[in-house]
């Protein structure tokens, strides 16, 4: 039976970005346990002999040409999204 | 500075991470221009690159096609299995929230670098090569609260190739990715161009007294053979001096301050990284048959270990062949190399020949002067040349001074000879005409001529010297020499 903390919580959500409340946080630490009593329970299948899966496509090889290409649009357009821009640069809180 | 004796307490260990970007017309996983040299900022951009919801990145074949032969450089040859994983962290430049990069699969695994230093040659091992997409450009205006963020490099291809912790001074740091490089430029896998940043080198270094690792310090982002080296040199000093004192060493990254020549910290207490790898389900694995492996490795040219060897034979000194080797690179079309191997009519002119591209062609191509010509021109510049050397027709300063004006012109003259002479560079071998002015210079010069008579034998050299003005420098000085002694009866 695993059990996540809430400093195991407040450490996954610091890594994934994610601002939480405490509310968020303990119902968090119970469902993150549970699924990790799921994959503890697929932990204990026997897969001797079978390949590790990277791809359920089942695809291989799937590759293009080195070509530049257009994709029919301006660029530009993209900084639209972007919440601010300065000098079709995207501007972001300083992070140096 | 540690003095030596306290240095030579410590072994160094150094080991280095190589980003190669690679030179392909479009990116890692889009059909994005990957010219981002001098394009503005976010033209060279789309949905994929800017990782939008739905957006579907197919890698690009020619990327495959160009680790495939930088693993024959490395001196091994591509995964017949590699596969793509996501790398999880938070950066402004890096729009999806995790790099695609190779973790437990990579194209490349296993090979290694031959360098020489000092007269010992090492292989350094390589750990492993990976392809991943780069991140964007931040730059950080002054004096302001935000960064602004291009990414016109974001999924620009990158080969990273790590190598073992197999070097221990700055020297063979310096070394391995001076090899490195030569390796990439050879092996055409990339621009190799250090000034934009085409190959970027992180040096990990630690010191330690007994056998077990120190630890060690990872300085980011050098962009130069010489930073490396230095960098290295003062991380192994702030080290020892450290552990002198007392201290422990912080395990960090640190960058490189090229201003004050000192490695810096750069980020401090950092969270132990967890980048969440998993496999990226948008990108089937990549399988290379034999077929195609054996057709790469048909492909690939002489890499500058296989010249070496091929050229020590030939009588040149490693410092020659070094300074050729370097020289290759510099243009596309011009080869030393391939001239000197395959297209020398006398096999004994090749250090002659040698000596000329070192001392003349080399260093004037380098300051940008002359026209890129065809070999098949170059190849008979250097054969007729070394004709009239052989024949005495040619001083070694006058060959310098032709091969210059052969080298200038786009059109080689059809009659080499004929131009020299236009020139006045033929220097005049015909015993009848050069005695005619030693017995002039014989004439005019009583009192040198009694000396010499008398046993000065150094005033020889003053009466040769007026053969050579009163020919006007075209005699051929040694045969002048011959033909006083000859008058004088010495």
């Amino acid at each position: 039976m695993a059990q996540l903390t809430r400093d195991d919580i407040i450490r996954l959500a610091s890594l994934a970005r994610l601002d939480l409340s405490d509310e968020e946080i303990t119902h968090f630490s119970v469902e993150l346990s549970k699924i990790l009593d799921y994959v503890e329970q697929l932990q204990g299948v026997d897969v001797t002999g079978l390949e590790p899966t990277s791809q359920v496509t089942g695809l291989l090889n799937v590759q293009r040409d080195d070509e530049i290409k257009s994709y029919g649009y301006d660029p530009i357009v993209l900084l639209e999204n972007v919440p601010e821009v300065e000098d079709n640069q995207i501007k972001v809180r300083r992070v140096l | 500075m540690v003095s030596s004796d306290v240095r030579n307490k410590y072994k160094v260990t150094i080991g280095i991470e190589c980003h190669v970007q690679l030179k392909t017309k479009s990116k890692l996983f889009s059909g994005a221009d990957n010219d981002a040299k001098v394009a503005s900022p976010n033209t060279l951009v789309n949905h994929i690159d800017f990782g939008l919801p739905g957006a579907l990145p197919v890698v690009n074949k020619e990327a495959i096609h160009l680790a495939s032969r930088a693993a024959f450089a490395l001196g091994t040859q591509p995964q017949l299995f590699s596969k793509f994983d996501r790398k999880h962290y938070f950066y402004p430049d890096l729009p999806m929230g995790y790099q695609i990069t190779q973790f437990d699969l990579p194209i490349v695994v296993g090979g290694g670098v031959a360098i020489e230093v000092g007269g010992e040659k090492l292989v350094i091992g390589v750990t492993r090569a990976h392809l991943e997409a780069d991140a964007g450009k931040s730059i950080h205006p002054p004096g302001k609260d935000y960064t602004l963020v291009d990414l016109n490099r974001a999924g620009t291809p990158l080969l990273e190739i790590v190598s073992e912790p197999d070097m221990h001074s700055p020297e063979e740091a310096k070394a391995y990715v001076q090899e490195l490089y030569l390796l990439m430029k050879y092996a055409d896998v990339s621009e190799a161009n250090l000034y934009y940043g085409n190959m970027r080198f992180d040096v990990n270094v630690s010191v330690s007294q007994t056998d077990e690792l120190g630890t060690r310090t990872e300085t980011k982002n050098l962009n130069s053979f010489r930073s490396v080296e230095k960098a290295a040199e003062y991380e192994i000093n702030r080290q020892i001096e450290l552990l002198e004192k007392g201290n422990t060493i912080a395990q960090e990254t640190r960058g490189w301050g090229e201003a004050k020549q000192k490695t810096l910290s750069q980020r401090g207490k950092e969270e132990a990284h967890d980048y969440r790898y998993m496999p990226d389900p948008d990108l089937p694995p990549v399988t290379l048959s034999p077929e195609y492996i054996d057709s790469v490795k048909q492909e690939m040219p002489l890499m500058p270990g296989q010249w070496r060897d091929l050229l020590e034979p030939l009588g040149l000194t490693f410092d020659q062949i070094e300074s050729l080797i370097e020289a290759e690179v510099d243009h596309t079309s011009i080869s030393y190399l391939s001239l000197l191997k395959n297209d020398l009519q006398n096999k004994d002119q090749v250090i002659g020949t040698a000596n000329m591209m070192i001392n003349t062609e080399i260093p004037l191509r380098r300051e940008g002067n002359l026209p890129e010509i065809s070999g098949e021109q170059r190849a008979r510049i250097y054969n007729e040349l070394d004709d009239l050397l052989q024949a005495k027709q040619l001083s070694s300063t006058a060959a310098k001074s032709l091969l210059g004006d052969l080298l200038a012109a786009t059109d080689t003259p059809e009659d080499i000879k004929a131009f020299a002479e236009g020139k006045g560079y033929i220097q005049i071998s015909d015993s009848n005409e050069i005695t005619n002015f030693v017995k002039s210079v014989i004439a005019d010069n009583p009192k040198a001529v009694e000396e010499l008579k008398a046993g000065e034998t150094k005033v020889i050299g003053f009466l040769v010297g007026q053969v050579m003005k009163l020919s006007k420098g075209k005699a051929n000085p040694g045969l002048a020499q011959d033909l006083i002694k000859q008058e004088l009866g010495l």
